[in-house]
């Protein structure tokens, strides 16, 4: 079991000898039961450091803010960020190594091991409480969970309110870290892609229906984009600044500046925005499934993903976010990649 | 005169409905939300706190202000596209979405009224349920000039009183809808005001939560405008819109052409909501953003609601319903943001 001391005591010592410049972790938040991110960068804030299954977050969100305002600053502070990482925050990690995002001088990564579980899912959790609240979850001895309410303590097995990520996990211990917590737990995982063999199995009309109405209820939050590590990008297709202006431009050229998709929640658009969003995925999203946890609609965000990360799994073999030094999916070419699509 | 309803024929009261849009919460994909409803034997309004407010049936996402169409001439044909404003009736409306409402009939009403809004508003019934227990472990309406039972806005109150409804009828409008109802409704008793004045006592203990002593919040944050406060408060805001998108009482909208057809060049005008949370609120068509970054976007969020709306309207333009906090991705809370300015050494 990780314990929080262990996590506490390694992020106080590397504040002390300020070989980081603030550690990105959990902390409880103010419903006394789930965690929120915090940063941490004194010394006597440690003890706020907590691990457990309410850790939802994936941090490294945070590291890529960390980059953004680091190139607005004039001499910015060069030392990494500690940033605690899950087995599958780790591998979004991976991803801005490849992508050449960040340095590997950037980031002092504090890895915890998910040992048998994982997070859990709080909308299965509410349906098994019926109405009752919780007051605290914490790791079960074995593939469960402890959960306290106000009428008591309940044992619930993980493959009742475990997040579907972590029920389909391939990385529960993190594949990069400085240090890590926890042990190095052996798991299989029967359906890696069991998420979408039910949908693979209808027809196309089916799923279209399908989509239409999980994309209906879509309000364009971009709840599911902003919470990204992946979705980096400067300029968003989605938003209607992705044209620089100079006062050399022309009010002829803003008017004419390309729109590609309009604010309206309607069908067309949302299902353009989430196409461009998966799409933008393939080959690099690592599953953390924060998309799908963000959503306040609750669309199944994370089967598109899913999906993509099994074509890529099955025509190119590829296992996205596990070696930095290899070349991302998207920007390499091998002999031997399937062309049988050109015709 | 108050009213009783037996809870075996509200669907009844449902049916008899037949001239209204009748929305009311339901659950889809385990999210609660407001819906019209097919079915009035489906209805229950046993649930807890809907995702998106009530707002989004008196200020929709999405309306459309005219239609335009090149014509042969040098000319365009323009046509206004006024809602019908069809009688429409919202159950389960809770207190602070009633209050929420008013607060928005401020913004669009005055000297210059918004008839686009004033059409579907004016044709909406709000059907309060009064909260027996906060529906949101965030809920703080106490703190913010409501209670669980507050009539502001509703235009009927139920109360759930076991196998039956206490129901007060606070206007017109309520009136009409109730007569519709005909027999089903009976004359309430004194013991049956006493239970439903006993729940909604008791209801205001049940709060889990409180924002307190914030009356000089208002004047603390006009001296916290430039302070890095907002730098730190701001460092897990990931930069989406569900706190804004999802509050019942924001309002903000962006105005769009939408193009059908490029020759003859047609299209509609439409509003959408938009947010203050996102870059492109305050962008400049010269480039320049004056709110640059998340900092100066939460900033704006509650500066918005505890100083700008106090100044023009006297009233805290939140109404402690919790969902920023329970549904924000990263746990931003605006109540501690407050606590923080309140107890902020100036």
């Amino acid at each position: 079991m990780v314990k929080h001391e262990d996590v506490r005591a390694e992020a106080k010592k590397l504040l002390e000898s300020g070989k980081v410049k603030y550690i990105i972790a959990y902390e409880l938040g103010a419903d006394g039961w789930k965690a929120n991110p915090v940063f941490i960068k004194k010394p006597e804030d440690v003890d706020k450091i907590i691990w457990g299954p309410t850790c939802f977050h994936n941090l490294v969100r945070f590291v890529v803010d960390e980059k953004r305002r680091k190139v607005q600053q004039k001499n910015p502070d060069t030392r990494p960020v500690g940033v605690m990482v899950k087995g599958c925050d780790s591998r979004a990690i991976v991803i801005l190594l490849q992508e050449k995002f960040i340095e590997r001088k950037d980031v002092h990564i504090i890895g915890v091991s998910c040992e048998k579980t994982g997070v859990i899912d709080e909308r299965k959790l509410a349906n098994k409480l019926k109405g009752r609240k919780a007051k605290n979850v914490e790791f079960g001895p074995d593939e469960n969970f402890v959960v306290t309410t106000e009428e008591g303590t309940v044992d619930l097995p993980a493959s009742e309110i475990m997040a579907d990520r972590c029920l389909e996990c391939i990385a529960h211990v993190p594949v990069i870290t400085d240090v890590l917590f926890g042990e190095k737990t052996k798991r299989t995982v029967p359906h890696p892609f069991g998420s979408v063999e039910k949908i693979e199995t209808l027809s196309s009309e089916d799923r279209w229906k399908f989509w239409s109405e999980q994309l209906e209820k879509c309000v364009r939050c971009y709840a599911c984009r902003s919470v990204c590590p992946m979705c980096y990008c400067d300029e968003c297709v989605a938003d209607t600044i992705t044209f620089a202006v100079s006062p050399d431009t022309t009010a002829e050229e803003k008017a004419q500046k390309i729109k590609w998709l309009d604010k309206s929640p309607v069908i067309s658009e949302n299902i353009f925005y989430h196409m461009v969003r998966a799409i933008h995925l393939a080959g690099r999203c690592i599953d953390c499934g924060e998309c799908e946890r963000a959503c306040p609609v609750n669309i199944p965000l994370r089967m598109l993903n899913k999906k993509l990360e099994k074509e890529a799994k099955l025509l190119f073999g590829y296992d996205v976010g596990f070696d930095p030094e290899k070349p991302a999916l998207i920007s390499c070419f091998r002999d031997e990649d399937p062309e049988d699509f050109i015709r | 005169m108050d009213k009783i309803l037996a809870k075996k024929d509200f669907p009844r009261w449902l049916e008899a409905l037949g001239a209204y849009d009748v929305y009311a919460p339901q659950l889809i994909d385990d999210v609660w939300n407001y819906e019209l409803a097919a079915d009035p034997k489906a209805v229950s309004l046993d649930y807890p706190q809907t995702a998106i407010p009530a707002k989004k049936i008196v200020f929709p996402q999405r309306e459309f202000f005219f239609e335009f169409r090149e014509a042969d001439t040098d000319d365009y044909k323009l046509k206004e596209l006024l809602p019908e404003g069809k009688p429409t009736v919202i159950f389960g409306v809770r207190a602070c979405e009633g209050k929420a409402v008013t607060l928005t009939d401020l913004v669009f009403g005055g000297e210059i009224a918004d008839d686009y809004y004033w059409k579907r508003r004016n044709a909406a019934v709000l059907v309060g349920l009064a909260c027996a227990s906060p529906p949101s472990t965030n809920c703080f309406c106490l703190s913010v000039n409501g209670s669980p039972h507050s009539k502001e806005g509703l235009d009927v109150l139920m109360t759930d009183l076991g196998d039956q409804y206490y129901v007060e009828i606070l206007t017109d409008k309520g009136k009409k809808l109730v007569s519709e109802g005909g027999a089903i409704f009976h004359e309430a008793k004194p013991p049956d005001k006493k239970a439903a004045e006993k729940i909604h006592a008791d209801s205001e203990k049940k709060l889990a939560r409180e924002l307190k002593n914030i009356k000089d919040v208002p004047a603390k944050l006009k001296g916290m405008f430039a302070s890095p406060f907002w730098d730190d408060e701001s460092m897990s805001c990931i930069r989406c819109g569900i706190c804004t998108y999802l509050c019942p009482t924001c309002h903000c909208f962006d105005i769009n052409d939408e193009v059908e057809s490029q020759t003859p060049l047609a299209g509609r005008r439409v509003r959408t909501w938009d947010t203050c949370q996102f870059p492109d609120f305050t962008m400049h068509s010269s480039g320049h953003n004056p709110r640059p970054d998340k900092a100066a976007r939460l900033r704006q969020r509650i500066n918005h609601k505890f100083q700008y709306f106090v100044e023009v309207w006297q009233n805290y333009q939140c109404t402690g319903c919790g969902r920023c906090i329970t549904l924000c991705p990263v746990g931003i809370d605006i109540i501690k943001v407050v606590e923080k300015v309140r107890d902020h050494a100036s």
